[in-house]
């Protein structure tokens, strides 16, 4: 025999040295099976009972690691908002044995209202071991009374936290803003939003909120039947917001609640040449730290049931008659249309007749002859009467439009006010009634239909000292500069209506000549709120129907900086009441100096 | 001449795998309920591939095995340098809704490649060189997957290695430097590579109660889960440490201490001897067949099984550490279902050919 070949010799290869071999690992193997399954019998059956015992006095909890929001520093890196630390207490639900008990005792030791924390209660999610946040900013005492009966009450858990605060209280409040709770439902636009969470809701804190808004943490922790914890699970820590500078001088800011006093009103200050705002103040103002705990009824009524609205921001809120403020604007829409030059003038009696109805200059003697120059330096109200009829409603609603009037400044606040230009167009469409002649007359020393807003006046003064460039006001810095809209105008005709501003200040009938020792330019209005059919008397006006006083302007005049706009609600005259006030917000910022901080959003570290 | 497919094995096979199923909706108030749908399609795409391998003769295998561990090798390579990141892994192929660990295909390649080695050879004990190239074919790919870095499925690899000595014929001096090599290997470990947590979960393992809440939590609380469940078990989806999330990897690593809770030592047991008639009917291949490749295969595929489902009860049950070696065919996972389907149905295409000479 030959053998059979190799291939078959490979497939007859003797597998019983291999099968002897791997019997070894099989009964290896099952025995290794067994002493499991004695093990599983031992844990279920035999030790069963201790187990489960331990199963049910496992108690997880999650607790929320509330990240500190980022703090607010004004340009020189003065504190506008701050975290305090403060006490919270959370409940646990699933853990109480008897709700009604915890319920009663949080309300008799003064701590919670038994109907919030019920409330509170029917609208939580089940089954998702998260506490519930019963109480915030716990006072030392309540702190010590849960603590002696915690015992009591293993559901109850005290663990600390911050409360928002705001050091400069009244005088920063709605540029700053404060915080509010996030409502049911509402996700603000940010998917990681948890419900009950705070988040900016006007000012600062609104528009630097992505920013501002830490990422909260979580620590899972093992408690005993009675509370104590055990130890920690996990933890996912809190990723702390980042802090913010921005563009407002504080000393500046306290300027303006010196300037405006007891009075109502809006003062704005901006940087004529990047629109950096330097101070935002609306009077009467608020504490923002009321907010920043659970308000009482109280606390609430006092400040909405406020007849003069302190939460209502008026200087982007408020819109106002701009009286003779507007002038300047005009007179320049009248040199780009070539319809008057410098040297035009008119004739002022005092007042003057147009389409068969008299119309005063605020000075009854008159002025005499008034051309460019002094027209805006005595603010004679005939020579604009003549210069509107000349322009006409549609192109002095188009030249102001193009000035920034009638449009939000986008400063970022949604709830920024338009204001208004009224047109014939506008008339049919909102008041359903024709355009009366006579109206385009009281345009033309901005009274009437047409409505600004303190920014934005603060922008279009900007706008003449900066040689044509329409700011784009902003209170965070951006990281690249902000675009400005540039106006050709005619730099000739510009300088003439800059000249008369001037004047204003420094010359012998100029309307704010107070202000003579300021190196400043500008313009006072005083509008009317209502007109009296006993017009000229000398009865004391109401509070509530004196005219608002204006004085908006820039300084220095040399190489402007700063534009002031300050509006006095019912305040009277813009010369006599307006323009002092500007007076005291213009020496802050003339002495204010570079900030600290002018490189754009800076860090100060991460926060904490 | 061909026979039937074991049916025995598809019995126990297809059991594991609904149980897996059912386990998936118990803990799904847990981990979610979109798993659930994602496995049970796995499933059946594993049934469908296990069914057609079954079909293919088995000489193709045993000729086949290099190029597929060829292709294999290719793709863990593949996979460092364009796959996706996964919990510090990169370890996955990621196509739209699928995603595939190619370590898990590696396996099975790894396993065909030391049972072809081992099939072709004629002599009784490995050689040097034989010794060398066997540990050289478990030893790239382990390599490979060690780079992604992923521990849990390299330990997986094990098992190959070892039966291709001990089928072999590895000499018992060689098994005596081998072992001294693990040991010492095993102390260099410990105090230069292991990272400090790994080594608290071997602590915990000698002490239990040693850092209950740190190191030792996710082993005290899968003895909690495993013990209350009792005899008879909480109910599916009514374990509370399962509901109660106390149980960590519920459906992957921790996959049986959920089940031991919620169906007790009785379905604990039951769940324990599907996985005994799947390893028992694999057994019975290494007796039946005649072929020396078909045996090494088997044994290889035996002691593969074994020793997942040995390290993860160790794990649930608290005798060893935790180490992410999860229980095949139970534990969720789209890619170890479908290589484990893979393998089996290589097993079932040489149960169905073992008698077949050419």
């Amino acid at each position: 025999m030959a053998g059979p070949p190799a291939s078959v010799m490979r497939i007859r290869t003797d597998p019983v040295l291999f099968r002897h071999r791997s019997r070894v690992v099989i009964i290896l193997v099952f025995g290794v099976l067994g002493l499991l399954h004695l093990k599983l019998a031992q844990l279920q059956v035999i030790q069963g009972d201790a187990w489960s015992q331990l199963a049910e006095n496992n108690r997880l909890r999650r607790i929320p690691v509330p990240a500190p929001r980022g703090r607010i520093f004004d340009r020189q890196g003065v504190v506008l908002a701050d975290n305090a630390p403060a006490w919270q207490l959370l409940v646990f639900p699933d853990e109480a044995e008897d709700l009604e008990q915890t319920v009663a005792f949080l309300t008799d030791q003064g701590i919670i209202e038994g109907r919030d924390l019920r409330q509170k209660f029917a609208a939580r999610r089940i089954g998702t071991m998260a506490p519930l946040v019963a109480a915030e900013n716990l006072s030392w005492e309540h702190v010590a009374r849960v603590r002696a009966h915690q015992s009591d009450f293993p559901e109850l858990s005290i663990v600390g936290g911050f409360r928002r605060s705001y050091p400069w209280a009244k005088t920063t409040a709605h540029v700053v803003g404060y915080l509010r709770r996030l409502m049911e439902g509402e996700t603000g636009g940010h998917d990681d939003f948890q419900p009950d969470q705070l988040i900016g809701a006007i000012g600062i804190e609104n528009l630097g909120e992505d920013r501002l808004r830490g990422v909260n943490g979580e620590r899972r922790v093992v408690v005993s039947a009675v509370g104590r914890q055990l130890g920690m699970v996990e933890e996912d820590g809190a990723i702390p917001g980042r802090d913010l500078a921005v563009t407002i001088d504080t000393r500046i800011q306290l300027a303006a609640v010196e300037a405006l006093g007891d009075n109502a009103g809006a003062v704005v200050v901006l940087d004529v040449n990047t629109g950096a705002v330097r101070a935002l103040y609306s009077s009467p103002s608020f504490d923002p730290n009321v907010f920043s705990s659970r308000l009482s009824p109280e606390q609430w009524s006092e400040i909405s049931d406020d007849p003069q609205h302190p939460l209502q921001n008026r200087c982007f809120q408020g819109t106002y008659p701009p009286g003779s403020t507007i002038k300047p604007f005009l007179t320049l829409a009248g040199l780009e249309e070539d319809l008057i030059d410098p040297q035009w003038s008119v004739y002022c009696r005092g007042s003057i007749t147009l389409y068969g109805h008299t119309f005063r200059c605020w000075r009854r003697g008159g002025h005499g002859t008034v051309a460019m120059r002094r027209a805006l330096e005595v603010s004679c109200d005939v020579y604009f009467y003549l210069l509107g009829q000349k322009l006409g409603i549609e192109r002095m609603a188009s030249w102001l439009e193009r000035f920034g009037f009638g449009r939000p400044t986008a400063l970022g606040p949604a709830q920024e006010a338009s204001g208004l230009i009224g047109t014939p167009e506008w008339s049919r469409r909102v008041r359903g009634t024709p355009w009366y002649a006579g109206e385009s007359v009281s345009v033309s020393i901005g009274q009437g239909p047409v409505l600004v807003t303190a920014i934005q006046m603060a922008r279009a003064f900007a706008m003449l000292a900066n040689g044509g460039y329409l700011v784009q006001p902003h209170l965070i810095p951006p990281a690249t500069p902000a675009q400005s809209e540039f106006i050709p105008l005619d730099p000739s005709g510009l300088k003439v209506v800059v000249a008369g501003l001037e004047q204003v200040v420094s010359g012998s009938e100029g309307t704010a000549r107070s202000l003579k020792e300021l190196p400043v330019a500008g313009k006072t209005g005083t509008a009317q709120v209502a007109r009296l059919p006993d017009e000229g008397s000398n009865v004391e006006r109401p509070h509530h129907l004196q005219h608002h006083a204006w004085f908006v302007g820039w300084g220095p005049i040399d190489d402007p900086e700063f534009a002031v706009a300050v509006l006095v609600e019912h305040g009277g005259g813009g010369g006599s009441v307006a323009a002092p006030a500007a007076a005291t917000v213009f020496r802050a910022a003339l002495q204010s100096g570079p900030g600290a901080l002018e490189a754009g959003p800076l860090d100060f570290g991460e926060g904490g | 001449m061909q026979h039937r497919v074991d049916t025995g094995l598809m019995l126990a096979v297809v059991s594991v795998l609904a149980a897996s199923l059912v386990n998936l909706y118990g803990v799904s108030s847990a981990v979610g309920s979109g798993l659930l749908m994602r496995q049970a399609i796995w499933i059946v795409i594993g049934l469908a591939l296990l069914w057609a391998c079954s079909f293919v003769r088995a000489t193709f295998w045993e000729k086949a095995a290099p190029k597929i561990y060829a292709l294999c090798l290719i793709a863990l390579v593949a996979v460092l340098i364009f796959g996706q990141v996964r919990g510090g892994t990169r370890g996955w192929f990621v196509l739209g809704p699928i995603s595939l660990q190619p370590s898990e295909f590696a396996r099975l390649g790894t396993m065909l490649m030391v049972a072809a080695f081992l099939g072709k050879r004629e002599e009784d004990r490995l050689d040097f060189t034989a010794f060398l190239i066997v540990s050289a074919i478990v030893a790239v790919p382990v390599a490979l997957v060690l780079l992604e870095p992923d521990l849990g499925v390299a330990l997986t690899f094990g098992p190959a290695l070892v039966i291709g000595w001990w089928l072999g014929g590895l000499r018992p001096r060689v098994w005596v430097v081998v072992a001294l090599l693990g040991v010492i290997t095993a102390g260099v470990a410990w105090t230069t590579l292991l990272k400090p947590y790994q080594k608290e979960r071997v602590l915990t393992v000698l002490d239990h109660d040693r850092d209950p809440y740190g190191a030792g939590y996710q082993v005290r609380q899968s003895r909690i889960a495993v013990g209350s469940g009792g005899l008879t078990g909480e109910g599916i989806g009514r374990g509370s440490q399962s509901v109660l999330r106390f149980l960590p990897a519920q459906h992957t690593d921790f996959a049986f201490a959920a089940w031991a809770e919620g169906t007790g030592f009785i379905g604990g047991s039951a769940l324990l001897i599907a996985f005994g008639v799947i390893l028992f009917r694999l057994g019975m291949l290494t007796e039946r067949t005649e072929q020396r490749f078909d045996l090494s295969f088997a044994a290889v595929v035996f002691a593969w099984l074994a020793f997942q489902v040995i390290v993860n009860l160790g794990m649930v049950l608290g005798w060893l550490p935790t180490t992410g070696v999860t229980l095949p065919l139970f534990s969720y996972g789209g890619s170890s279902v479908i290589s484990t389907c893979a393998t089996l149905g290589i097993v079932q295409s040489i149960w169905r050919h073992r008698f077949v000479n050419q």
